[in-house]
């Protein structure tokens, strides 16, 4: 708990710094390639398009039952979107201690809020990719409604959530290369586990496996956008599956502060 | 010009570094502590001092004595194993100048993140800009991103921007060897103005001795992690380049 609090008060203290590392944290990113800002929708755009043709002109899954009378496109989406916020944190949050080495090893800094910084740098890529699903939306002519408003909540849990994450596994990517191959090794099954390609709830498995794959926040995340954009439901008309998530991010939050107060003293010492 | 205020003090501090096999052992040993072996080095052994406000302290030592962990320790960005240290003011690091940027973002960017980092706010660094670019000599290039540049450019920008935060601590490690002799000049004319400030600290950790002792009336001299000599800065000089210490 004291570690917690550390923590909190470092980025209170850091916070003018932290919005600054931020939008510089972009600015790397997308300068020095002349289409810039450009690849961050173009990326996302490729891989939708890919799916989009592999499951609905492909497979016809498109026809199926279980979109709520959207097309495919719209469901897929929906729950695709916050998906390159998360494969972005896996990846990136892992390494952001790595890449950031400068601020641990070169002057005094508080190494917790480094990836809170780098996550408000993806989240603000998500805002611009979530606005354009709004306007793809619109041109199918389903308007934006009060189901929006939820949006802020998902999106802060899955901010938490991959904070924490970040915490976490930068922590242990710094003790050993290793553990960041792992990481990149476990996204693309992540993805296939998760409920993006489907819905959890409707599928035809035993209870118990079904409970399992809903204490996956990754499920929990996917869902809440759709139950935002396509299935119409609040969150406190699931109060299970959101608990199964607060239980997920304590416990991953518990995971980063064991690891951060383990760790951040010999963290400069191995980068 | 030194006072009793003290800016800096350790106390019996020492320094573990845990040297593994490999990265795959210390991965494990974070989750089994006991299960893994790994050898000792103690970079730092019992290393007591006290810096007064003002002082100007010489640090000599050869390569591996542990003077590049006892700075890093002061400013901050390592922590002891054991011991206590203070340290108070705000510290300015002349230490490795090339490695503390970003090297995808531009010199100008670099310039206002770094003093955004020492605490600066944005109308300070407007109205110190300027002169940084100056004193770093970098011209046209300063809105090219500094991977394109050259180590001397990187230094020089480094200095420039370190000694324009206004430093009450001011540590100088080698970083000044880097640059030719007229750009070291006027680095050192620099230094020179800073700690005539009064209540400036400077600790000056280098090989070159006849420069030291034009800057500095104390000196240390450290051998193995410990601390083998602490007075005047003459004394201290003849002790270190005699080799018996």
């Amino acid at each position: 708990m004291r570690t917690f609090l550390k923590i909190i008060r470092q980025h209170i203290i850091w916070r003018h710094q932290l919005l600054k590392l931020a939008k510089a944290d972009i600015i790397k990113t997308y300068s020095g390639a002349a289409l810039g800002w450009a690849w961050a929708i173009i990326k996302p755009a490729v891989t939708i398009f890919v799916f989009w043709f592999a499951f609905d002109i492909g497979l016809h899954l498109g026809e199926g039952a279980g979109y709520n009378e959207y097309p495919f496109i719209l469901w897929f989406m929906a729950g695709m979107m916050p998906w390159f916020f998360m494969e972005e944190m896996f990846i990136q949050g892992a390494n952001s201690l790595r890449v950031y080495n400068y601020l641990v090893t070169k002057m005094r800094f508080p190494i917790a809020t480094i990836p809170t910084f780098v996550a408000l740098s993806k989240l603000l890529v998500h805002l611009a990719l979530m606005g354009i699903t709004v306007l793809f939306f619109l041109c199918y002519g389903f308007a934006p409604d009060r189901y929006l408003l939820q949006l802020p909540i998902y999106m802060a849990c899955m901010l938490l959530f991959f904070i924490s994450w970040a915490q976490f596994a930068s922590l242990l990517t710094c003790m050993s290369k290793d553990f960041f191959n792992l990481v990149g090794a476990m996204v693309q099954a992540l993805f296939w586990l998760s409920g993006i390609l489907y819905n959890v709830h409707t599928m035809n498995v035993p209870d118990w496996l079904k409970v399992i794959l809903l204490f996956n926040p990754i499920t929990f995340i996917a869902n809440g956008y759709r139950n935002i954009f396509i299935y119409k439901v609040w969150i406190w008309e699931e109060p299970a599956v959101f608990g199964y998530f607060l239980i997920m991010l304590v416990l991953m939050t518990g995971f980063a502060l064991w690891a951060y107060r383990k760790l951040y003293r010999e963290i400069p010492d191995v980068l | 010009m030194s006072s009793e205020k003290v800016v800096i003090r350790f106390s019996n501090v020492k320094k573990l570094y845990k040297l593994f096999p490999n990265d795959k052992k210390r991965l494990i040993s974070v989750f089994f502590p006991k299960a893994v072996h790994y050898h000792s080095k103690w970079a730092v052994d019992d290393v007591s001092f006290e810096i007064h406000e003002g002082e100007s302290v010489a640090i000599f030592g050869v390569n591996g004595a542990g003077k590049s962990t006892v700075l890093k320790m002061i400013t901050g960005v390592a922590f002891p194993t054991e011991g206590w240290i203070d340290v108070n003011g705000r510290v300015s690091a002349l230490l490795e100048l090339t490695a503390g940027f970003d090297s995808e973002l531009t010199g100008r960017e670099n310039i206002y993140l770094k003093c955004q980092l020492m605490g600066m706010r944005d109308p300070e660094i407007e109205a110190s800009e300027q002169s940084i670019i100056d004193f770093a000599e970098i011209g046209e290039y300063i809105d090219q991103p500094t991977r394109t540049y050259s180590s001397g450019m990187l230094a020089r920008l480094g200095f420039a921007i370190n000694v324009n935060t206004e430093p009450e601590i001011f540590i100088v490690d080698e970083a000044l060897a880097t640059g030719d002799s007229r750009f070291q000049e006027k680095c050192l004319a620099r230094v020179r103005e800073i700690i005539d400030k009064d209540n400036v600290t400077l600790l000056f950790v280098t090989h070159a001795t006849d420069t030291a002792v034009k800057f500095c009336k104390r000196g240390l001299v450290m051998k193995d992690g410990k601390v083998t000599f602490d007075g005047p800065i003459e004394e201290a000089k003849a002790l270190y380049e005699g080799g018996e210490y």
